[in-house]
C-alpha cells in the first residue's frame, strides 16, 4: 500500500542538501588542492596539509564505523522497543529504558577505557562505544513512536480481523516510522561526532587528523578533520530530515 | 441471527455486563442504548471477541463464536467505529479493501467491490478513491468507515457510536444513508449509541441497558407507549414522550380524505381545500385559529406535508404557521388528503 510523500520539505532545504553534499564530496576527494590556501593561512606550519592517509580513506573508514554501529544500534534498539511494547514484554520496559539510558550517560572515553583491555585497540572498542551510545535515542523513539498510534486505530485493525503481526507490520510500524527515524537520526548524528574519539585508541576515522593536530599542535590538521566531520553530520541530518517527511501522513497525531 | 445467552463480563468483582440475554433476528437493526458506562461497548465487543466474555454464550447463526479463531470470526463481522479508526497512511480504496485483502480476494474482485461500495455510499463521483483520510470531511470519513465494515459482505455489522463525532446536520444525513443501506442490504446490525433520537430513528429494536443489565428490549414504538419502568421513561425523556412517538410515525398513517372545491366559496365542511384543475391545492378555506371560519389562506409550499414526513414535523409546521390542517401532497404536488391538529390525537393503524 502506497506510503506516499504527502508533504515535502521546502525546496530550499533540498537545494541546501544538494549543495552541501557536493561540497562534502569535493572536499573529501580534493582537500589536497587547498594546500596553497592552508600554507598561506598558516605560514609557520609545515606541513600544513594532513597527508598520512588520504581524506577519502579516512572518510570511508569513518562512514563504515558509523554505518556498522548504527545498524547494530538500530536493530537492537528497535527490537528492544518493539519487545517492551508487546504484551509479553511490557514489564521489561523500565529495565530496558534504564539500561539504554545508562549506555548513554557513560562518557565514551570511559567506555573505551573499559573495552580496550578486553577487545584490544582499533575498530572494535570504538564500535562497542558507539553502539552503546547510539542505543538510547532509538529505543526511546521506538517506544514513543509506537505510543503515538491511537488505541482506537489499533482496535479498528483488530476489529477488522488483522492478527498481531499484520497490525504491527501494516499499521503500527508505518505510523511510528517517522518518530523512529527521528531517533535513528539523533543516534547517527551522535555517532558521527563520537566516532572521532575512536582515533585515540587507534581506529582510523576523520578524528585521526584532529587528534594528530591536537597532539602535534598543528591547527590546519584539526581544521581539515573537523570541517569534514561537521559537513558529514550536517549532510546526514538534512538527508534524514527528508526521509522523515516521507512518513508524515497529514494526520492529527501528535508530532514529536 | 445473533443470540446472547446469559452474557456476563466481570472485571474483578464488578459485573459490567450482567446476565444479558437477547436475540437479534436476521435483518434486524438492533440499537444498544443506555447511559455512559452501562456496558454497551463491552457488550458489542464481546460479539466479535475484542473482549472475551466471562460467562454465558454468544451464538452467531446458531454457532458458538468461541469455536472460530478470533481473526476468522472478525473477518466475517463488519466493525465500524468513529472516523479515527481509518488508517491514515492508506488511501480510501485501501482502507475499504482491508478485510477483502486479509481474505486474499483476487485484486480484480477487490477493485470491483471497492467501486461498488463507493457507489453505494455516493462517494464515487467525488474522486475520493485515491484520497487519504485526512483529506476527507467528517461525513465522508464516516461513510468510508462504514463502507470498510461492509467490504467483505458480512452478514452482521457492529457499529460503536459511529456518528458520535460529526455535526448534527451531517449526522442526520449519515443516519438517513445508513437506514437506506440497511434496507438495501438487509444486514443484521447491532449499533451502539447514547442518543435516543438516533436510536428511535434507526432501530427496529432497541435494547436499553442500565448498569450492565438489560432493562427493556422492544420495538421503538413499544418502548414509547409501554415503557417497562420509570428508568425507561426517564431515559427517553418524560417531557418528550409524545413528540418522540410522533417522530416515529409518518403522515401517511394520519392522512384522511380532504374536502375539495374548485371555487373560493365556503363549502359545508369546516376545512376545505380550493384546488386547481390539476388537483393542486391553492388555498385553505377555514381552518385558521383565532380568525373567522371563512378565512382563506393561500397554500404555501412550506406548510404542506408529504406521506413520508414524520408527524412530528407536520405538527411542528402546523404550530409554526398557525394552521389547523396541512395538505398532504404527492410527488407532483397533487392533493392526497389532509392532516389536522385534532387528527394528531388519534391515528389509524
Ligand atoms: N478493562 C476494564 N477494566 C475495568 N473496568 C472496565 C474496563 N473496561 C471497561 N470497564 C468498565 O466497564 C463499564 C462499561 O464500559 P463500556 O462498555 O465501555 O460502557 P459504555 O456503555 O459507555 O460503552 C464502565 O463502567 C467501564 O468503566
Ligand atoms: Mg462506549
Amino acid at each position: 500500500m502506497n506510503v506516499g510523500a504527502l508533504s515535502r520539505p521546502p525546496s530550499s532545504r533540498r537545494a541546501l542538501l544538494i549543495s552541501l553534499s557536493a561540497l562534502l564530496i569535493a572536499l573529501v576527494v580534493g582537500m589536497e588542492q587547498l594546500a596553497p590556501l592552508f600554507r598561506a593561512l598558516f605560514p609557520d606550519q609545515d606541513p600544513a596539509m594532513y597527508q598520512r592517509e588520504s581524506f577519502l580513506d579516512l572518510t570511508l573508514a569513518h562512514l563504515a564505523l558509523v554505518l556498522v554501529s548504527s545498524l547494530i544500534s538500530v536493530s537492537v534498539g528497535v527490537a528492544a522497543g518493539l519487545f517492551v511494547t508487546r504484551p509479553a514484554g511490557r514489564e521489561f520496559e523500565p529495565l530496558v529504558s534504564t539500561l539504554a539510558a545508562i549506555g548513554q550517560t557513560f562518557p565514551p572515553a570511559a567506555v573505551l577505557a573499559i573495552v580496550v583491555p578486553v577487545a584490544g585497540f582499533g575498530f572494535v572498542p570504538t564500535l562497542v562505544a558507539l553502539v552503546l551510545y547510539g542505543l538510547l535515542p532509538v529505543v526511546q523513539n521506538t517506544v514513543a513512536g509506537l505510543g503515538t498510534v491511537p488505541s482506537q486505530m489499533l482496535e479498528a485493525a483488530r476489529g477488522n480481523g488483522m492478527n498481531a503481526w499484520q497490525i504491527l507490520w501494516h499499521i503500527e510500524l508505518p505510523l511510528a516510522m517517522r518518530v523512529i527515524i527521528a531517533g535513528v537520526r539523533v543516534s547517527v548524528i551522535i555517532n558521527i561526532g563520537t566516532a572521532t574519539i575512536g582515533s585515540t585508541v587507534g581506529a582510523k576515522t576523520l578524528g585521526t587528523p584532529i587528534i594528530a593536530g591536537l597532539v602535534g599542535n598543528n591547527l590546519p590538521y584539526v581544521i581539515q578533520g573537523a570541517v569534514l566531520v561537521g559537513l558529514l553530520a550536517i549532510v546526514t541530518d538534512l538527508a534524514f530530515e527528508r526521509l522523515e517527511q516521507r512518513f508524515s501522513f497529514g494526520d492529527s497525531r501528535a508530532a514529536s | 441471527m445473533i443470540e446472547l445467552q446469559g452474557l456476563t463480563k466481570r472485571y474483578g468483582e464488578t459485573r459490567v455486563v450482567d446476565d444479558i440475554s437477547l436475540t437479534v433476528e436476521q435483518g434486524e437493526f438492533c440499537v444498544l442504548i443506555g447511559p455512559s458506562g452501562c456496558g454497551k461497548s463491552t457488550t458489542l465487543k464481546m460479539i466479535n471477541r475484542l473482549i472475551a466474555h466471562s460467562e454465558g454464550k454468544i451464538l452467531l447463526g446458531g454457532e458458538d463464536i468461541t469455536t472460530l479463531p478470533p481473526e476468522r470470526l472478525r473477518r466475517r463481522i463488519g466493525y465500524a467505529i468513529q472516523s479515527i479508526g481509518l488508517f491514515p497512511h492508506w488511501r480510501v480504496a485501501d482502507n475499504i479493501a482491508t478485510v477483502p485483502r486479509l481474505l486474499k480476494w483476487p485484486a480484480s474482485r477487490i477493485a470491483e467491490r471497492v467501486d461498488e461500495l463507493l457507489a453505494l455510499f455516493q462517494l464515487d463521483d467525488e474522486g475520493l478513491h485515491d484520497k487519504y483520510p485526512h483529506q476527507l470531511s467528517g461525513g465522508q470519513a464516516q461513510r468510508v468507515g462504514v463502507a470498510r465494515a461492509l467490504a467483505a459482505d458480512p452478514d452482521v455489522l457492529l457499529m460503536d457510536e459511529p456518528f458520535g463525532a460529526v455535526d448534527p446536520l451531517t449526522r442526520d444525513t449519515l443516519q438517513a444513508e445508513l437506514a437506506r443501506v440497511h434496507r438495501q442490504t438487509g444486514k443484521t446490525i447491532v449499533f451502539v449509541t447514547h442518543d435516543m433520537d438516533e436510536a428511535l430513528r434507526l432501530a427496529s429494536r432497541v435494547a436499553l441497558l442500565n448498569a450492565g443489565q438489560l432493562v427493556q428490549y422492544d420495538r421503538p414504538a413499544e418502548l414509547l407507549v409501554a415503557p417497562a419502568n420509570d428508568f425507561v421513561r426517564d431515559f427517553i425523556g418524560r417531557a418528550d414522550l409524545g413528540l418522540k412517538l410522533l417522530s416515529r410515525r409518518r403522515v401517511e398513517a394520519y392522512c384522511r380524505p380532504a374536502q375539495r372545491t374548485r371555487n373560493n366559496a365556503i363549502a359545508s365542511a369546516p376545512i376545505t381545500w380550493q384546488v386547481d384543475a390539476d388537483d393542486r391545492p391553492m388555498a385553505l378555506l377555514g381552518g385558521r385559529l383565532g380568525e373567522s371560519d371563512i378565512a382563506r389562506t393561500v397554500v404555501n409550499t412550506e406548510w404542506t406535508a408529504t406521506p413520508e414526513m414524520s408527524m412530528k414535523e407536520a405538527l411542528s409546521r402546523m404550530v409554526w404557521f398557525r394552521v389547523t390542517a396541512l395538505p398532504v401532497l404527492d410527488g407532483e404536488g397533487r392533493l392526497l388528503g389532509e392532516v389536522t391538529m385534532s387528527g394528531v390525537m388519534g391515528h389509524r393503524s
